[in-house]
């Protein structure tokens, strides 16, 4: 009888702190740093530029990461992003064209796509892919990932050095498919797989690249990674203030390390 | 250790234990003691989202709750801010699919009183309300406090649904089984290994509990 | 203050009776399981919703189907002891009968309460839990706290199914006692005849949902359609003794109005009055008073009916005294002997016939306010 008595209590309490209501935390969110959605291979250089900016104005920004066709979908549903840094810019003129974002946006960086293999994978990184080739001839090849070509453009363009490389077809059921590219780098990377197509800014980075071997697959293999940011509809002084930044030479030294081809030079 | 992501985790929680008590109570009460033609529907609404997978709980809440549904375009109108993709949209959402949680053990618990108690109780000059305070609250409390308890384990669990419908939003909607996954493919394993023993130990705590008061139950009523 | 109560329902039992029970009286529902009389106890209460019916106390109406009246059993000033006590388990036995004191400042109700336990013989027990209490003991809580809402009318059902023959016969004896103190209607439903016997003032006899009889209780139990719903077997009559004196080889003498009655060793003081059940089949008639029988019990009376039966049975209906019995002989016999109203005879029973549950407290016949 004595717990039912506590138990009251307890349930009273509760009654009580309820009648705050969830309108109270709807209005929190008003003050917080503004939300970048960037395309996965952006992590590392992003993460970077990101530290940088801070410590230069003191602004903090909230960076989310994923599959670039997640984010366009999520967007259009009303997600609260004020930047969007897309792997492939047909997103970007999709959306500015229905009305989502403030302008066409801006070219940042051009990416490029590696084969990337863990360390002790019987799976040789070359850049013609001709151990790939020889693998599965043999029939030894057991897995092997990418990022989904339905919605993440590194996944899109590994798909076309694949076919252009006529190993698609013979890949296909062995194919595991990230939901960004950053997932495809872990499925390439756990010991799984014998290895993967990621991007190059992530077997740059050193959370990765100490992984293992990787090397870079001939640019006129696929089309081209044409990465576009924009500033959506409500985006603040802030998002403002971190897209210009983006796009100071400082920023750009950063996105170099990583591999990105910088437009205009 | 994403503290936030824990944080937010503890309050999505919170608020659908809070959010669900009366419908436990009111809902529990309601199925243990009536019986009519569309009960056996009733129940099995109530059990669906304990059976169907995630991704289609989730399919469902996001038309709902999109900007281009009527319930999003008046939460917009409201506050100026969308459903999905926050907080108060993960609430919404857990409210859902935890009902099952709430209810099934509510119902079970006040199916434990016996019924000559109950009339003992209307014979005595007790209302319905006065009732439910004095005498069926006491005796099925444990179900109650089993159903609150679930649901409270079940929402730190839940990952599909808060994905879909929150995104994995930093501080807002990325709760700690979504940082987990995030740092997984972030490459940062030892975060990952830190937060699962975290919620690891909050669901044995749990289940404890919850086994503690099953015993209770069974006690009183034996 | 009288309960007047008419029902008729198609289902779940198919129902149809109609009774009245005046204040202070003991009204027993007969009848064997299934038969009706507890949902007729429960229409009463305001548990259950019949088709049709009515019932109505001291002017007031609980339930009219007739002008969609229906009262919801906690808007009804009714006491209830349940079969199986239903005591509130959480509750100490103090606050059971305080919960039905709902209309009683809440300072006074603990007073109240212990005051209530303490006539019901619970002295000391006023904080002890169910679980803690016997059967006996939660049987007289359940009493108590259906007394604490000082009801209208008094529903008792079954209420000593559930305790072994030693309590029911304690509680049986307390509530003869209670009696006195009972301003209201009261209803007791049960299956067992002896008890009905012993303690109701009127029976009614329910069978598959209808009343075959109706009545006071000694007119009734020597009535042959009640007796055949409820068992030749049962039929029987009591009459009222005084107890004299305990003799040493284990028999009691008591005094009836048509003489003295040796029965085994009953619990009493001399001087205590008790009412002795005596089935009819149990019953021996001779024309002369007998010699050289082991029969103890000889006692003289004249045939008021003979009342044949279907069979080879016939019930003849006895004046002992100021007592009424029945006997249950064959039609031969009846007509060998010559019984026939006003004729003198004599009324034969064993000591041993008569068990110890069939002796139940009593009162003074001659005194009239006991």
């Amino acid at each position: 009888m004595a717990v039912w008595a506590l138990v009251r209590k307890v349930f009273g309490a509760l009654g009580l702190a309820a009648t705050l209501g969830l309108s109270a935390l709807a209005a929190v969110a008003q003050d917080e740093p503004p939300i970048v959605a960037a395309a996965a291979d952006l992590r590392y250089a992003l993460s970077a530029i990101a530290a940088a900016f801070q410590a230069e104005t003191g602004l903090g920004v909230t960076l989310n990461f994923g599959s670039t066709g997640d984010f366009a979908r999520q967007i259009r549903e009303g997600a609260p992003f004020q930047i969007f840094m897309a792997a492939d810019e047909s997103y970007v003129a999709a959306l500015y064209r229905d009305g989502f974002t403030r302008d066409g946006g801006d070219l940042y960086a051009e990416g490029r796509i590696v084969v990337m293999v863990p360390q002790g994978s019987a799976l040789a990184a070359d850049e013609n892919l001709d151990n790939l080739a020889a693998m599965l001839a043999t029939g030894t090849l057991t897995r092997f990932a990418i990022a989904n070509p339905e919605h993440a453009p590194y996944g899109l363009r590994a798909r076309e050095a694949l076919i252009h490389r006529g190993l698609w077809d013979a890949l296909q059921p062995m194919l595991v498919l990230g939901e960004n590219v950053g997932q495809a780098a872990q499925f390439a990377l756990s010991g799984n797989a014998e290895g993967g197509i990621i991007a190059l800014s992530l077997a740059l980075a050193p959370e990765v690249g100490a992984r293992g071997d990787f090397a870079l697959i001939p640019a006129d293999w696929h089309g081209p990674l044409l990465q576009r940011m924009v500033l959506l509809r409500h985006a603040g002084p802030e998002a403002e203030a971190f897209y210009a930044y983006i796009r100071s030479p400082a920023a750009r030294a950063i996105m170099a390390r990583y591999g990105f081809v910088l437009p205009g030079g | 250790m994403d503290w936030t992501a824990l944080g937010l985790s503890l309050q999505l929680a919170g608020w659908t234990v809070i959010a669900l008590l009366p419908v436990a109570v009111f809902g529990g009460r309601f199925l243990a003691y009536r019986s009519f033609g569309a009960k056996g529907l009733i129940e099995t609404l109530v059990m669906l989202p304990l059976v169907l997978p995630p991704t289609v709980l989730g399919y469902y809440l996001l038309v709902a709750f999109g900007r281009n549904s009527p319930l999003g375009a008046f939460w917009q109108e409201m506050f100026g801010q969308p459903l999905a993709f926050s907080f108060p949209g993960l609430v919404l959402a857990s409210i859902i699919f935890n009902l099952p949680f709430a209810i099934q053990p509510a119902q079970r618990g006040f199916e434990a009183v016996p019924i000559a108690v109950r009339e003992a109780a209307q014979c005595c000059g007790m209302s319905p309300l006065r009732s439910l305070w004095q005498v069926e609250l006491p005796l099925a409390w444990p179900g109650l406090m089993t159903a609150m308890v679930l649901a409270f384990a079940h929402t730190l669990g839940e990952f599909g649904i808060v994905l879909m419908v929150g995104g994995s939003i930093p501080g807002r909607t990325r709760t700690i089984a979504i940082a987990i996954y995030d740092r997984v493919q972030a490459f940062d394993n030892s975060a990952a290994a830190t937060m699962s023993a975290v919620l690891v130990a909050i669901s044995l705590v749990t289940i404890a509990a919850t086994y503690w008061l099953s015993a209770r139950v069974g006690r009183r009523l034996g | 203050m009288a309960l007047e109560v008419t029902l008729q329902a198609a289902g779940p039992i198919p129902l149809d009776l109609a009774f009245r029970v005046e204040p202070g009286q003991l009204l027993a529902l007969v009848g064997h399981s299934g038969a009706g009389k507890t949902t007729v106890l429960r229409t009463v209460a305001g548990l259950w919703r019949p088709e049709n019916g009515r019932v109505a106390v001291a002017g007031s109406i609980w339930l009219d189907s007739a002008s969609g009246v229906n009262l919801p059993p906690h808007r009804r000033r009714v006491g209830v002891v349940f079969q199986d006590f239903a005591l509130f388990p959480h509750l100490t036995a103090a606050q059971n009968v305080a919960s039905a004191m709902l209309h009683m400042p809440k300072a006074e109700r603990r007073a109240e309460a212990e005051r209530m336990l303490g006539l019901a013989n619970l002295h000391g027990l006023a904080d002890r839990l169910p679980a803690q209490l016997s059967g006996g003991q939660q049987q007289r809580v359940a009493l108590a706290r259906a007394l604490a809402r000082c009801p209208d009318v008094l529903l008792l059902d079954e209420p000593f199914s559930a305790v072994d023959r030693a309590t029911r016969e304690r509680l049986h004896a307390e509530i003869i006692g209670l009696r006195a103190h009972l301003a209201m209607p009261v209803i007791l439903v049960t299956h067992d005849v002896n008890e009905a016997q012993l303690l109701a003032d009127r029976l009614v006899v329910i069978e598959k949902g209808r009343m075959v009889a109706e009545g006071v209780t000694g007119r009734v139990m020597s009535d042959p359609v009640a007796l055949r719903a409820l068992g030749l077997r049962e039929a029987g009559a009591t009459i009222a003794a005084r107890i004299v004196a305990h003799e040493a080889d284990g028999l009691t003498r008591l005094e009836t109005s048509a003489g003295p009655l040796l029965l085994p060793r009953l619990d009493g003081v001399p001087g205590t009055w008790v009412r002795v059940r005596i089935m009819a089949h149990e019953v021996i008639l001779a024309r002369q008073a007998p010699q050289g029988l082991s029969a103890l019990n000889i006692l003289p009376g004249t045939v008021i009916e003979v009342k044949p039966g279907d069979g080879p049975g016939a019930f003849v209906q006895l004046r002992l005294g100021r007592d009424t019995i029945l006997a249950r002989v064959t039609r031969r016999s009846a007509q060998a002997l010559g019984l026939a109203p006003g004729v003198d005879c004599f009324a034969i029973l064993k000591s041993m016939a008569v068990a110890c549950d069939q002796v139940g407290a009593g009162t003074d016949p001659a005194d009239p306010d006991p």
